[in-house]
């Protein structure tokens, strides 16, 4: 159905939206803090990853 | 103030369109609530309000033809939206649902409607209040379906994952549910509708302004407002499109408040 797929669509987006900056923020707070460098890009990597875990989780599970 | 700053500065070359044209300045005085927007969205209102009072009034099993046009509309937003996807419990949902689409619909259409012309969604305030109440009323639901607890304990804690995985997950769903949701509802609108009305006025107030240049730009402009006119089709269709879409996502996060589970 059209409508599955079009709130799959927008849901899709808005968890990758959310795994970037909920854990892209906790990497450039801990950068911030820890005077380091490397945890903005690996707190990046990390909600992007968790995002498309929840999001297989979501979908691609049935 | 706008007209007088556009012709001022039209000597000097051509003023691209930028946000400054969204800033209509008041009409009365300097009180700030009588902006343009303002009144369109009090003309939106009685409008919407006439015409299904109107084509409502003396309904008949042979509908005339003004009352087949009402019909038609609640029916789609009935049908295509509420029914099809809320299910059973769908019918306590279409005031609000339809308020929302004819609203949004006839204040995205302003857009190109001549003298009028400017989309009161492309004033990021509108959709926003239009997303909270949506934020509002699709959470209101589920808590009272399920019961607070429940329900944002579903939000949180899919069943079925592994605990440790809930660390890295729940963050995630809180944010999209609670902010990523309402957000991007109401920018959606605002960036279709601002984005339109700013391509509409590169393309006209260019036209013009190659008008007014040397026999060599004057024959360009033509295609400037050709280009124009085929770009307000185009946005008459996104106008549509973002109502229906405002409306549609409304209604599934319904839906998903209402469901036992995800």
């Amino acid at each position: 159905m059209a409508n599955r797929e079009e709130n799959a669509m927008w849901s899709i987006f808005g968890y990758l939206l959310s795994g970037l900056i909920f854990w892209g923020g906790v990497g450039i707070a801990l950068d911030k803090w820890l005077n380091t460098g490397y945890f903005t890009l690996t707190g990046l990597l990390v909600g992007i990853s968790g995002a498309i875990y929840l999001i297989w989780l979501r979908f691609g599970r049935e | 103030m706008r007209v007088q700053l556009r012709s001022a500065a039209e000597g000097e070359g051509f003023v691209p369109p930028s946000s400054n044209d969204f800033e209509l300045p008041p009409i009365f005085g300097d009180n700030p609530y009588t902006t343009k927007p303002i009144f369109l969205v009090l003309l939106s209102v009685i409008l919407i309000s006439t015409f299904f009072i109107l084509s409502s009034r003396k309904a008949s099993i042979i509908p005339s033809k003004f009352q087949f046009a009402g019909e038609s509309v609640y029916s789609f937003v009935r049908e295509n939206l509420a029914k099809e996807v809320i299910g059973h419990d769908f019918l306590r949902f279409v005031p609000y649902l339809f308020s929302l689409f004819t609203f949004i619909l006839v204040n995205n259409i302003f857009g190109i409607i001549p003298f009028i012309q400017f989309p009161t969604m492309s004033r990021v305030s509108f959709p926003y209040i239009l997303a909270i109440s949506t934020y509002l009323v699709f959470h209101y639901v589920g808590v009272r379906k399920q019961g607070a607890f429940k329900y944002f304990k579903e939000i949180m804690f899919m069943p079925g994952v592994p605990k440790a995985a809930y660390i890295l997950i729940t963050p995630l769903e809180i944010l999209t549910f609670f902010v990523v949701r309402p957000l991007t509802l109401s920018l959606r609108l605002f960036a279709n509708m601002f984005a339109g009305h700013l391509l509409l006025l590169v393309f006209i107030l260019g036209g013009e302004h190659l008008l007014q240049g040397v026999i060599g730009l004057k024959l360009i402009s033509p295609f400037a407002f050709a280009i124009g006119i085929v770009l307000t089709f185009f946005e008459f269709m996104v106008q549509c499109l973002q109502a229906y879409i405002f409306t549609l996502l409304a209604a599934l996060y319904i839906a998903g408040a209402l469901a036992d589970e995800h």
